[in-house]
């Protein structure tokens, strides 16, 4: 278990409860969970299902497909993600997947991010981990033209 | 009606100078003495009776710390507000509960910060809390994480950038008043910002807070002693904090109101508590982490619609003394400083009193929000008595 790279680099602090989300891109798999008993896309991931009240979850394969949510393009090497000082300026997109219920996940945009927009389709694809993403695996998007 | 409504009243104010982030002269518990004891001074109570302490998100200056240089006769309550700026008004909601409910008797409500005490922005602000989901995809900063909300309110909401420009133009305008004010002697036209240095867009440099080292206070008593007091007592009508379903820690996945600040079910309590609505309202000090955000704050209460932004947020409009809702009057978080948003309590106290540098005449109910966009928020409703 332990030779998941995100396990040794672990950030604690927030809800927790999606290392399964981050152990099936290591695999190289794109899961999101969802309720057993009712069936929600339960994003992002927490421990209890609010709707039924079900402590278990499915972890679901989708293609990771869907739509520019919304997108900031970063122009300033901050604090916590200095990493990424050489890729400034950068977009971070939150796209929003229709397979998965219209559930939302955050990614960097790359290839063309001219003309970038609200409602673009894009493509996501699975990056192993790096220093640049804290040694976590990653979605990265790209538009689909 | 409500027990709550005009129980409690704020009677007096204490301010430190703002420095510029991280050159404080003093650690920040000595400027959270200072704030205290100048609110003790401004109020005609001694500092020793203050019984109650309250703050929010992160304080350091905790009441254990504090109580032996003030003399503290006897500490009987003392409370956090959780999460962050979006707890600012809660901490009336707070001081107003422990009085009504005979905990305490009188009430500092305080927030203090030095960058060099405290790392603010590294560990205070953020309290070391963000998912590995943004950390992960480049995201770390209040500043970006709102930049993606702005991005919505604007692009697809339809806000125009002349509305977010606008509530930058009059806090700089009332800046230029205040001798307090930070950004006082900041040079501010259109060119100047729409040239600054893009931080994360939409935002450029001067749609962000300022980031100060410095501490206000405020005190609250009940309405029965406030009457006795020298200052004129501005009431607390109402203060409710919380989050609808929907909101929460949720990572982008707010439902439905993400462009705006999470403000619309909270403002509805406010107004049903309070007895007044938009419409009545003389003066609002709008937390502005972010220029968009308080634009969604103002849409989240009632006072225009996502497709009013644009006529709405007008210079003329929003600027003391007869602008249709003057904000920010002493400058606000953009231009007076930014110590967590804790100068707009004070501010909206001043317009009770009558005593601020951009005074709306005749003042009488004065809105002070919270920290649009936290993931748990508040907004209060101050008046004076003849509002009760």
């Amino acid at each position: 278990m332990m030779a998941y790279s995100f396990l040794q680099h672990k950030i604690m602090g927030a809800i927790e409860a999606d290392d399964e989300y981050w152990r099936w891109l290591e695999e190289g798999e794109f899961r999101l969970p969802r309720c057993a008993s009712c069936q929600h896309w339960t994003w992002p991931a927490h421990f209890r299902c609010g709707r039924c009240g079900s402590w278990e979850f499915e972890w679901t394969a989708i293609a990771p497909e869907g739509r520019i949510f919304s997108w900031t393009r970063s122009w300033y090497a901050f604090d916590r993600v200095m990493e990424r000082k050489k890729d400034v300026p950068y977009i971070t997109i939150v796209t929003e997947l229709p397979a998965a219920g219209g559930a939302r996940v955050m990614g960097v945009l790359t290839g063309d991010t001219s003309n970038v927009r609200i409602g673009m389709a894009v493509r996501g694809t699975i990056q192993p981990p790096s220093a640049k993403t804290k040694f976590y695996p990653s979605v990265t998007w790209e538009i689909v033209r | 009606m409500s027990k709550f409504r005009g129980a409690a009243a704020v009677v007096g104010i204490g301010q430190t100078p703002y420095y510029k982030r991280g050159t404080s002269p003093d650690p920040e518990l000595k400027l959270a003495l200072r704030a205290i004891t100048a609110a003790a001074e401004d109020a005609g109570i001694d500092v020793r009776d203050i019984d109650g302490f309250v703050s929010y998100a992160s304080e350091r200056s905790d009441p254990a710390k504090l109580m032996p240089a003030l003399g503290t006769r006897n500490l009987r309550f003392a409370s956090l507000a959780w999460f962050h700026g979006g707890a600012l008004p809660a901490t009336l909601n707070l001081a107003t509960g422990a009085i009504l409910s005979g905990q305490a008797e009188i009430v500092a409500v305080y927030r203090s910060m030095a960058e060099s005490s405290s790392q603010r922005l590294r560990v205070v602000v953020a309290q070391n809390d963000t998912s590995s989901q943004y950390l992960v995809n480049g995201l770390e900063s209040p500043a970006q994480i709102l930049a993606l909300r702005a991005q919505r309110l604007m692009e697809h909401d339809g806000v125009p950038r002349s509305a977010l420009w606008a509530t930058v133009q009059a806090s700089y305008h009332h800046a230029r008043n205040n001798p307090h004010a930070y950004g006082r002697n900041t040079e501010m036209t259109e060119e100047i910002y729409e040239n600054a240095r893009l931080i994360s867009e939409p935002y450029r440099l001067f749609d962000c807070s300022r980031e100060n080292d410095g501490a206000a206070c405020v005190l609250v008593v009940s309405a029965e002693r406030a009457r006795d007091l020298r200052q004129k007592p501005a009431y607390i009508l109402s203060a409710p904090m919380g989050t609808m379903e929907g909101g929460g820690a949720l990572e982008e996945n707010w439902r439905p109101y993400y462009g705006t600040a999470g403000h619309k079910e909270l403002a509805a309590r406010m107004w049903a508590e309070a007895g007044y609505g938009p419409q009545d309202v003389d003066v609002a000090q709008v937390y502005m982490n972010m220029t968009s955000m308080g634009i969604g704050s103002m849409i989240d209460h009632g006072f225009f619609t996502t497709e009013e932004a644009g006529d709405f947020c007008r210079f003329e409009n929003l600027i003391a003394p007869s602008g249709k809702l003057p904000i920010n009057t002493s400058g606000g978080d953009l231009g007076e400083g930014f110590i967590h948003g804790m100068g707009l309590i004070p501010e909206a106290v001043r317009q009770i009193r009558g005593t601020s540098v951009n005074q709306v005449p005749g003042a009488k109910l004065s809105l002070v929000t919270g920290g649009p966009g936290d993931i748990v928020s508040s907004t209060g409703l101050l008046g004076s008595e003849e509002t009760l």
